[in-house]
């Protein structure tokens, strides 16, 4: 059995409808709003208006005495003896003594219909004790800041900090000061960027049952079940397995749905009224009580010799990321430089608590902040010296048995075939309109593997199933049928992909971390190669034959070798016709934590016109350039870079968090929490750049979220260099580039 | 804390008339409403004919569709108009459109036809050329904006709309980017269009002269006599705002009036002198027309909303309730534009502006209405610059409109107005002044920029600061100056 790691494909690199294509187009596909059981109640929550203060009372009586109310659950209805992140994660999914944001959740409410649910839902009547509130990072650190919570801090936070500084990591190597001293230009800058969200366009949703007998069942639209599991059983004192949960078909996540908010409300409503609940999430609930990023405030300082190289660099990131810890500062930190050689490097990073909901991921979270200051630098040192960036890019950019900036050699990457091809692109030298700039930048995300677990199973008619954890978000399904059917050797269309429930598999990780296709597509391809050792085992027992004289191609088991007879081959159909008899079904499985990801690179070309009377910015024309490994369904690898960069660009240029005086969220709507419509973007351009991943048996490097680094500076440089303004504040907004504009500052 | 679509001034400054709550009863599985305004109504959904009896007219169609029906392949993202996910085709004797369900009342669907997404493909199966193309084209990703924009697509295949970008502005798709959208957009562009969607699109009763009931006046002479007698009655135009009261502020309205199926609203009379549009115009509408009297106006209509919204929202509900960032007021008042104004049988007219008293306040008695607005026939000299955080389906931070006539060089007359600069869209009246008799030159232009420190105290927000708003408006004055000699400007269109 020849199963070596392949390079000439048949299947992958196709590009075939993905098997759920007219679901998604008809209405067919089921989300989370779309389940309904019978006599289910429906749920709502009751949140706080207010930014920070001490719960007094909680009066529920009226919303009781309402007809068709059913259960109304506080804290009181959950787990107790919670600890560490168990305890954020429960007090941030309802309150405990004191509320810490604007929509943090109070108390659930179940009714006969939504409609009542939420009308009782207006009458719990809560009493509050207002606190004094900080919603912005630097505020939130500086002397006399309100404090959210005595004794968050972990041992890593050194003293005389703010209490609200609850981590803090500091590492680097060289000698920085003689590193800035060799150089001929040394640039030094603060930088801002605001908190934005997902944007996903499915608000959270779940239908919940749940027994006073400890079994239940969760329908809900996540990005890992599995997580949703472990923290439901947390947070309601549950066994693990006694909970099944089901992903419905997920409507978007880029990191915000690898945790819950609503379930366990929904499960301990179910617990208390005894019927099944369904909980949906608002437009403005998601705003206000999901998971947004962090934002951040931050400085950063490079040194550069007058051909290019780098000499030195430092940053220090302050990052808030709600009232609780784990604001992605170690990932920010560790990614910045992540791009360059650099024997001089120095990084400190503060995660700090604020009024504001708990953070989530978000597509590459942490990496688009830094990259921000740290390309933003490189291209005024670029602009100082008179040295073209990629060149200058290509003169620092990391390879493989580079030591990165965190520590680590890096394998096989693709950072200077993505600034080879940016350079070659006729983007690259095209010429520029009047008010219009150019900006490059390059990015970085190291990918993940995870635990990972696929069954994989041959049909009694040849056809073959698959059942992974992993939900599918941009079209995965395709993407394991095309590395089952390329395993095998059948057509695409007789592989069928599922993704089954937690009862079906062991433990599998989110579809985050851009894990989904390079690590169940490891495990699928590694259940069917198990697959076939079975299937040609079949055949060698019928011929009377070694299993090692049988060979497997094109979806047949051949005789091969001098000794192995000359028998006709049999197919997979033919061997699944009589496997009853033959020794029972056949299958194969699949159980790993894989640590072959390989990192993905990009670089990115951008040009924006900005209106000099009203400061308003158009991205004119984009080019994507990544490192996809091997693109298994090109389509859906060009659909992450094109999303990607289409976030990337609301992020730079409109998307922000508004909090008020008050402390209250200003935009909680889509109307003016604006994400990018069809006329806000060009036609975005990819480019795929295939360096296998060594770690993959075909090639796949994950390409979910690097997409999302590069737009930030790439957009900021080319506006700076479209008004002659160094551009250091997220979102860039027509009156922020209006005031640059007229020399009045970035603030 | 729920705020109007149009509101920029602090919640607590908003005068509107909170909404009598009376006495509410619980019925179905679902709704608190009032016993007492129950409708019957009938409409054609996917093909077939429906009838309901004793519905809550308020009762949103989105709700309807997924709750009642099981049609959950029309999603709700936001419930409030931004999303598109939610769009169903909608049908009468004004055409075919696509519109936001979550804006839609069960008392509009009432002798209409409604397609949603499940309704797109052949009876026997075969998809939409739409529907076909997204997945040839892999317009998917996550799916859950697919169903609102092949029915978005539909709409526009339809009327053979090639302006995709524009159509769907109302449409948000987090994942794609929307290259691949709009790839499967120019696809099925060629394919024709299946037979059974006529069908399934014509209104059951297309002469909408039958009267449903009270909450559904035919004429517009019933909707005087019955507002008269319930001043505290809410009128329902395309219900682009009113929704939100129901859907996210809760409010009951215990007496709904819809207006859509009062003959005389529709109505657009043209004339040597004048145009009048009825009240019940849509956005949609008036953009048609403008764009052969006023082009600059209908551009800057192409950029109200989104297409759905254009749709359903009207000309008398955008001028009504007195927003000071309302669109088409700062245009009409610069053309000049006249209310007509009607209680019971007594009629009167006002110049636009004089109807805008204060913030919260206008000069409109219990119980009447707007039954038309007409706009002068003129040369046309109007130029709207819709200042915005984006380009489409969003609402403006500042909006000029201009209207400066020139006689041999000089300025004959000068009508300027401008939303999201007070309290109201109000008239730049000194910035006139500065402008009337002098020669139309730069230098006049330039000396009369500081006169908008007379006009306007602007105020900040979270749109904008006010510095930016002042910088803005005099900019746009220059703009217009420098566009009228023939100065290219640096920017697309209307909307910088
Ligand atoms: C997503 C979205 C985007 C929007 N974008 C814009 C935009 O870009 N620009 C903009 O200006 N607006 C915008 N709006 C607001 C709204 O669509 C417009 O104001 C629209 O014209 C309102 O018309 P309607 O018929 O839907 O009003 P309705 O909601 O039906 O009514 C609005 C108010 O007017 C009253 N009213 C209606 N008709 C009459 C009448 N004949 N006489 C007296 N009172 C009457 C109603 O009682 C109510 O108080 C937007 C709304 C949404 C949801
Ligand atoms: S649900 Fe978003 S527009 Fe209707
Ligand atoms: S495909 Fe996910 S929102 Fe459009």
């Amino acid at each position: 059995m020849a199963l070596d790691n392949k390079t000439d494909f048949k299947y992958i690199g196709t590009r075939p409808e993905r098997p759920d294509g007219l679901d998604k187009v008809t209405g067919k596909a089921r989300y989370g709003a779309d389940a309904y059981a019978p006599g289910m109640l429906h749920g709502a929550v009751v949140r706080s208006p207010h930014a920070h203060a001490r719960i007094v009372r909680i009066d529920a009586s009226k919303a009781l005495a309402l007809d068709g109310v059913k259960a109304v659950v506080t804290r009181a209805d959950f787990a107790q003896d919670l600890e560490g992140e168990d305890w954020n994660l429960l007090e941030n999914t309802i309150a405990g003594e004191k509320v810490l944001y604007d929509g943090h959740a109070v108390a659930g409410v179940a009714a006969t219909s939504a409609l009542i649910a939420k009308d009782a839902a207006k009458l719990v009547d809560v009493e509050y004790e207002v606190l004094p509130h900080v919603t912005d990072v630097d505020a939130a650190m500086a002397e006399g800041a309100p404090v959210l919570r005595d004794g968050a801090a972990d041992h890593s936070v050194p003293d005389g900090l703010h209490p609200n500084v609850v981590r803090y990591t500091e590492f680097g190597r060289g000698d920085v000061e003689a590193g800035f001293a060799a150089a001929d230009l040394v640039i030094e800058r603060s930088f801002k960027t605001e908190a934005v969200h997902q944007g996903y366009i499915e608000p959270h949703a779940c239908l919940a049952q749940l027994g006073t007998d400890g079994k239940g069942e969760l329908w809900c639209c996540t990005q890992g079940h599995w997580f949703v599991r472990r923290m439901c059983a947390a947070l309601l004192g549950l066994e693990a397995t006694q909970l099944r949960v089901t992903a419905s078909e997920i409507g978007g996540g880029f990191g915000g749905k690898t945790t819950v908010f609503i379930d366990p409300i929904a499960l301990a409503l179910s617990r208390k009224s005894g019927k099944p609940v369904k909980l949906v999430m608002s437009r403005s609930e998601v705003l206000k009580a999901s998971g947004p990023t962090a934002s951040a405030s931050m400085d950063v300082k490079m040194g550069m010799t007058k051909d290019g190289k780098l000499t030195a660099a430092t940053g220090t990131f302050r990052m808030q990321g709600g009232a609780f810890p784990g604001a992605p500062m170690d990932m920010t930190t560790m990614l910045a430089f992540s791009c360059y050689e650099l024997d001089n490097v120095h990084h400190e990073g503060f995660d700090v608590m604020t009024n504001r909901p708990k953070q989530a991921a978000y597509r590459a979270p942490g990496a688009p902040m830094g990259a921000f200051a740290v390309e933003s630098v490189f291209d005024e040192l670029c602009e100082g010296l008179g040295l073209d960036p990629i060149d200058a890019r290509l003169k620092n950019a990391v390879k493989e048995g580079t030591r990165s900036s965190f520590g680590p050699k890096y394998k096989a990457v693709g950072l200077i075939e993505t600034l080879e091809a940016a350079k070659a692109h006729p983007h690259y030298s095209a010429p520029l309109a009047e008010n219009t700039g150019r900006g490059i930048a390059s990015g970085y995300w190291m990918n993940w593997g995870g635990e990972t677990s696929v069954s994989l199973a041959i049909g009694e008619d040849g056809t073959v199933q698959v059942g992974v954890g992993t939900p599918d978000i941009g079209g995965s399904r395709a993407s394991m049928a095309l590395m089952a059917a390329e395993t095998i050797g059948i057509p695409y269309e007789n592989v069928r992909v599922n993704v089954v429930d937690t009862a079906a598999l062991g433990v599998n990780e989110p579809t985050h971390g851009s894990r989904a296709t390079y690590a169940s597509g490891l495990a699928t391809i590694e259940a069917a190669r198990e697959a076939i050792g079975k299937l040609c085992q079949r055949a060698a027992d019928k011929w009377g034959i070694d299993v090692d004289a049988v060979e497997w191609k094109d979806g047949a088991a051949h005789p091969s070798g001098p000794n192995a007879g000359d028998f006709e081959p049999l197919s997979i159909a033919e061997i699944a016709g009589e496997m009853g008899s033959t020794g029972g079904p056949i299958t194969g499985h699949h159980d790993a934590s894989p640590t072959g990801f390989g990192g993905s690179f990009g670089t990115h070309i951008v040009d924006v016109h900005v209106d000099p009377e009203t400061g308003r910015s158009t991205v004119t024309r984009y080019t994507v350039i990544q490192d996809a490994g091997k693109a298994i369904h090109p389509d859906y690898v060009e659909g992450q870079f094109q999303g990607g960069a289409a976030q990337g660009i609301g992020w730079a240029l409109n998307e922000e968090y508004i909090y008020g005086e008050d402390g209250r969220l200003q935009n909680d709507v889509f109307l003016d929490y604006r994400i990018p419509v069809a006329s806000d973007l060009p036609m975005i351009d990819t480019v795929i750049v295939e360096v296998p991943n060594p770690g993959h048996p075909y090639g796949v490097r994950g390409v979910g979220e690097t997409g999302i680094t590069p737009p930030l500076p790439a957009i900021a440089c080319a506006v700076s260099h479209a008004t002659g303004h160094r551009m250091t504040r997220l979102p860039m907004s027509p009156p922020r580039v209006l005031r640059a504009i007229q020399g009045k500052g970035v603030s | 804390m729920i705020k109007s679509r149009l509101s920029c001034l602090p919640e607590n400054n908003n005068p509107a008339p909170l909404l009598r709550r009376i006495e509410a009863a619980h019925f179905g599985t679902d709704r608190v409403r009032r016993r007492d305004f129950l409708m019957d109504i009938s409409f054609r959904l996917n093909g077939e004919l429906v009838s309901l009896t004793d519905v809550d007219p308020t009762r949103s169609v989105l709700d309807f569709l997924r709750e009642d029906k099981g049609l959950t392949g029309t999603k709700e993202g936001c419930n409030e108009g931004d999303c598109g996910a939610c769009s169903a085709l909608v049908g009468d004797a004004g055409g075919v459109r696509a519109q936001n369900t979550c804006l839609m009342m069960l008392g509009h669907l009432d002798g209409r036809a409604l397609v949603t997404v499940e309704g797109l493909a052949a009876p026997d199966g075969t998809p939409h050329p739409v529907q076909q193309a997204l997945v040839d084209h892999h317009g998917s990703q996550c799916g859950f904006c697919t169903p609102g924009f092949a029915v978005t697509l539909a709409a526009g295949h339809l009327s053979s709309d090639h302006d995709i970008k524009t159509l769907l502005g109302g449409n948000l798709c987090r994942c794609t980017g929307y290259a691949p959208i709009l790839r499967a957009a120019e696809a099925a562009a060629t394919e024709t269009s299946p037979p059974h969607l006529k069908d399934a699109l014509e209104a059951p009763r297309p002469d909408a002269s039958k009267e449903a009931g009270p909450a559904c006046p035919g004429a517009v002479d019933a909707l005087a006599t019955l507002y008269a007698d319930h001043p505290e009655a809410t009128l329902i135009g395309g219900a682009t705002e009113v929704a939100l009261d129901v859907n996210k502020a809760l409010k009951d309205l215990p007496f709904p009036i819809f207006l859509g199926q009062v003959r005389e609203f529709d109505k657009i009379e043209i004339t040597e002198d004048k145009i009048t549009f009825g009240a019940g115009a849509s956005i949609e509408t008036l953009r048609r027309i403008m764009a052969g009297h006023h082009p600059g106006f209908a551009e800057m209509l192409t950029r109200f909303g989104s297409a759905q919204v254009r749709a359903a929202g009207t000309i008398g509900g955008n001028v009504a309730n007195g927003s000071p960032i309302a669109e088409t007021p700062p245009p009409l008042i610069a053309l000049g534009a006249e209310l007509h104004l009607r209680h019971r049988d007594a009629r009167r007219n006002l110049p636009l502006e004089q109807y805008y008293v204060a913030y919260g306040q206008q000069d409109r008695r219990d119980g009447e209405f707007i039954e038309a607005v007409s706009i002068p026939r003129q040369k046309d000299r109007l130029r709207s610059y819709k200042i915005a955080r984006r380009f489409d389906q969003d609402i403006c931070t500042v909006l000029g409109a201009f209207n400066i006539h020139v006689n041999v060089g000089k300025v004959l007359s000068a009508r300027i107005a401008f939303g999201g600069m007070a309290g109201v869209v109000k008239r730049a009246e000194a910035v006139e002044r500065a402008l009337i008799g002098r020669p139309w030159t730069r230098e006049t232009v330039a000396a009369a920029l500081d006169a908008f420190e007379t006009d306007f105290a602007p105020i900040s927000d979270l749109r904008a600061g006010a510095d930016y708003r002042r910088e803005v408006a005099r900019n746009l004055l220059l703009r217009y100056w420098h566009e009228d000699q023939g100065t290219p400007v640096a920017v697309m269109g209307v909307t910088p």
